[in-house]
């Protein structure tokens, strides 16, 4: 469904992606991998449109998409959670979905109940200022919000980096019982989490695509990744 | 991570370093030439106004510095002007008549200035910084205007004498002239040597990226603040001279609106150069002498004059020329032009 | 003492009325917006027009005065502002001071440059533990609570308001669920501008109204932006009454240091919370 082709990103006077291809496609969970710089983040922010790119395509169902605007983008699905794990902090949670439903139109009520079905908990912080969450709390928010909608391809940026071991089970869980509901490309450093989750692996270098590797196959492949990180 | 390090040990690392820059230049040269434009112009306008000139390209330059190197855009470069006028006024005036005594007490007064509200403003960026040396601008005009009158003697101001020292009289045209001119060429020297030496090097940088100079190590604070000094230092000089090329000085020296002028000079000459700096300097003088008298509405011509020069004109006047003219016909001058 | 604190609330509601305008903007789109002080000015002359050349009513000229201000802060912030957004806030900076330049000189070329003067449209006296206050004073200072109760609600419960404040945390990830910020910074600016204008119709009868009346009062603004902290609503509410308390108080010892006192405050605050913008 999506389809990127040797694409340059350069971050202003830094180039930081060289030639990167890559594709996805529909209900796969995808990952990709990397040491830090090596331009996983940019080339996230690149698809949705957060970066422009100087080179290079981005095919989303037949359409070139790399010039269009992260608005543009959320109505044809793509959802897009960032490194930082940034809620408005200054308004409640349900605020925060609320605001996720605005732009796509959907009930509220709606919302919560897809939200509530990955993560019943939520419900107690209903009220709370979202600045005031735990980290593993907002990121679960974060996801949350982005299934609000009709989402069709998530990009989620390092969802378990800094989080409690018990959050992350949480999250992996989450995010499994996302699997085949909605494709995703998700930047992650956990390797576990990825052998357990990934459909396909992407390894990133120094602004390069290096490899990349169909996990239920290559069982061996996973295990020197560890060499990469 | 050390915050100590002070010249740069490997100037590739910094964002704003280009290829090896080239620190023995020619720069007789270049004093020369200007040195030759000025006296050209000189009997083309008149002494008194290339006189005028000058001091405004002093100013320019000091500007030049915060700006078109530093990045950080003053809208009260103004205050330094108006603090070395009326230091060397007051100077002539209570302590003594002597000139040369006198520039160097605006001169000093106008530099410890800028030391001390350099220690605030510097910790801002952007807008920020425009606006706030604005208010400390206005902060000045309105001490000398009112609560300090009775030693400034408020709006009228006073008429500045300064005694003859030998056969050294700045009551005369051509000794002014002289002596301005001497200035302008100093300063040029000395910005030249500075900018082009590590020291400018890292103050591009800053322009470029300050947060990764920073974690390079070394002290970013330190070069804004004697950046911000120095720039104050020599805009006090522009200002005392301007005191004794008009033998008075008043709250005008000091003149919140008049700031624009010089921000005016510096982007149509083209930011970043100390050659833009004097040619913008040049041009601004030139239309407010010239052609000041056929536009009607001044501040209406200088608001869309920066709104075109915003939007469509950045590179300025010597940008042109640099782009244009000196690629072509001088391709060794323009290797350290790109500095 | 009943005076300078009256005054000082006085001093702090006008204060507030025009800093909303510049907090907003400078925390949503990071600019700032030197031409607060010509939309300001132009309303305050908008407002003259219609109540010394027409001898209109103070009330109706103080809503045409508001009324024709939106479409100029529209204009502005659409051609001037949009267009120079993720470019260097410096350009942004010289062009909205482009701005006022020009609007500057407008008003020189339409009204003239000699200043107007403007009686209090009420006139009237409130007598209060001892003491007669103007009550268009108290007016004043009642319409800026009122505001801030206003506009706390409108931040709280309308989606726009709640919008502009996750915009004011983290613009893009407003933009990332699918909504378009810029409309919505318009009207930020917009309604900055009208609450500008408002201020500067509570402020006219109280100062002289001449074409430079912007710069003074956008500086003071500007500290209490810094003070108050950048698009903090509630910290410009404060800070604007603190320091117009400062103001009042500096003023009945030592008048003429008025408003240096607010720039020293507002530097011994950048010493201690410097700001990256």
């Amino acid at each position: 469904m999506l389809e990127i082709r040797n694409l340059d990103v350069s971050y202003g006077y830094a180039k930081v992606l060289h030639d990167v291809s890559l594709n996805i496609k529909t209900g796969e969970m995808v990952f990709l991998i990397g040491r830090n710089g090596a331009g996983k983040t940019t080339l996230l922010k690149t698809i949705i449109g957060l970066l422009q790119p100087q080179k290079g395509s981005i095919v989303y169902a037949g359409k070139e998409i790399s010039n269009l605007s992260p608005e543009r983008l959320y109505l044809q699905g793509f959802r897009y959670v960032g490194q930082e794990k940034k809620v408005f902090g200054n308004l409640t949670v349900q605020e925060n979905i609320e605001i996720a439903a605005f732009a796509s139109g959907e009930p509220m009520d709606v919302s919560l109940k897809k939200i509530t079905s990955i993560y019943p908990k939520i419900k107690d912080f209903l009220k709370t200022k979202a600045g005031q969450l735990s980290g593993g709390q907002r990121q679960i928010l974060l996801v949350g919000r982005a299934l609000v909608g009709e989402p069709k391809l998530l990009l989620i940026d390092e969802p378990t980096q800094g989080l409690a071991a018990i959050v992350i089970e949480e999250i992996i869980h989450i995010l499994d019982s996302l699997k085949k509901q909605v494709s995703a490309l998700i930047v992650e450093q956990n390797l576990s989490l990825v052998k357990q989750l990934s459909d396909r692996i992407f390894l990133l270098k120094e602004g390069k695509m290096v490899r990349e590797i169909i996990s239920k196959s290559e069982e061996s492949g996973i295990q020197d990744l560890e060499g990469y990180l | 991570m050390g915050q100590d390090k002070l010249f740069p040990a490997q100037n590739a690392e910094l964002p704003g370093a280009f290829e090896n820059i080239t620190l023995k230049e020619n720069h007789a040269v270049e004093i020369l030439a200007i040195a030759v434009f000025f006296l050209l112009v000189t009997p083309l306008l008149s002494v008194h106004r290339v006189t005028d000139f000058m001091i405004f390209c002093i100013f320019a330059m000091s500007f030049d510095m915060l700006y078109g190197y530093m990045g950080r855009l003053s809208f009260g470069q103004m205050l330094y002007l108006g603090t070395g006028a009326y230091g060397c006024g007051l100077f002539i005036k209570y302590i003594n008549g002597n000139p040369l005594l006198a520039i160097f007490a605006g001169v000093a007064f106008a530099g410890l200035l800028a030391m001390l509200l350099g220690l605030i403003i510097v910790r801002t960026t952007g807008a920020c910084f425009a606006l706030i040396n604005l208010a400390f601008n206005h902060i000045g005009f309105f001490l000398v205007l009112s609560p300090l009158r009775s030693i400034t003697r408020g709006e009228d101001g006073f008429g500045v004498s300064a005694s003859q020292i030998g056969s050294l009289n700045f009551g005369s045209r051509p000794i002014m002239y002289g002596a301005v001119f001497l200035s302008l060429l100093l300063v040029f020297y000395f910005l030249r040597r500075l900018t082009s030496a590590p020291y400018g090097i890292m103050i591009r940088s800053i322009k470029e990226d300050e947060t990764r100079v920073r974690f390079l190590g070394y002290n970013t604070f330190l070069y804004k603040w004697l950046t911000f000094a120095l720039a104050g230092t020599i805009a006090g000089l522009a200002g005392a001279l301007t005191a004794l090329n008009y033998n008075y000085v008043n709250p005008n020296a000091m003149d919140v609106h008049s700031n624009v002028g010089v921000v005016f000079a510096c982007l149509i000459g083209g930011a970043g150069n100390l050659y833009g700096a004097i040619l913008g300097g040049v041009i601004y003088m030139l239309i407010s002498n010239f052609l000041a008298i056929y536009i009607y509405r001044w501040e209406m011509f200088l608001g869309f004059s920066l709104l075109i020069i915003v939007f469509r004109f950045r590179m300025g006047v010597w940008g042109y020329i640099q782009r244009f003219w000196v690629h072509k016909l001088i391709p060794r001058f323009t290797k350290k032009e790109a500095i | 003492m009943h005076y300078t604190i009256f005054y000082g609330l006085t001093i702090g509601a006008i204060l507030y009325f025009i800093s909303i305008g510049l907090s907003l903007t400078f925390g949503t789109m990071r600019v700032i917006n030197f031409a607060h002080t010509i939309t300001y000015t132009i309303g305050v002359y908008i407002l003259i027009t219609f109540v010394i050349f027409f001898k209109w009513s103070f009330p109706v000229g103080a809503v045409l005065a508001i009324l024709a201000i939106i479409p100029i802060a529209y204009v502005i912030e659409r051609f001037i502002i949009r267009r120079l957004y993720g470019d260097s806030l410096d350009y942004t900076f010289i062009a909205t001071f482009a701005v006022a330049l020009i609007g500057v000189d407008l008003i020189k070329w339409i009204w003239g440059p000699a200043p107007y003067p403007l009686s209090d449209p009420i006139g009237k006296y409130l007598i209060l533990f001892d003491v007669s206050l103007p009550i268009y004073r108290v007016l004043m200072v009642i319409s800026a609570i009122l505001l801030f109760i206003l506009l706390h609600l409108f931040f709280k419960m309308t989606i726009v308001g709640k919008i502009i404040i996750a915009a004011l945390d983290d613009k893009d990830g407003v933009r990332c669920l699918g909504i378009n910020v810029d409309k919505y910074f318009s009207l930020v600016f917009v309604m900055g501008s009208a609450l500008a204008v408002l201020g500067g119709i509570f402020y006219a009868p109280i100062s002289s109204i001449h074409p430079y009346m912007g710069l003074a009062i956008l500086l003071l603004c500007f500290a209490v932006v810094i003070v108050g902290g950048m698009g903090n609503l509630k910290g410009t509410f404060l800070s604007a009454f603190a320091l117009g308390m400062l103001m009042a108080l500096t003023a009945r010892y030592w008048p003429q240091g008025a408003e240096t006192m607010v720039f020293i405050a507002m530097a011994v605050v950048l010493i201690f919370r410097p700001i990256d913008i």
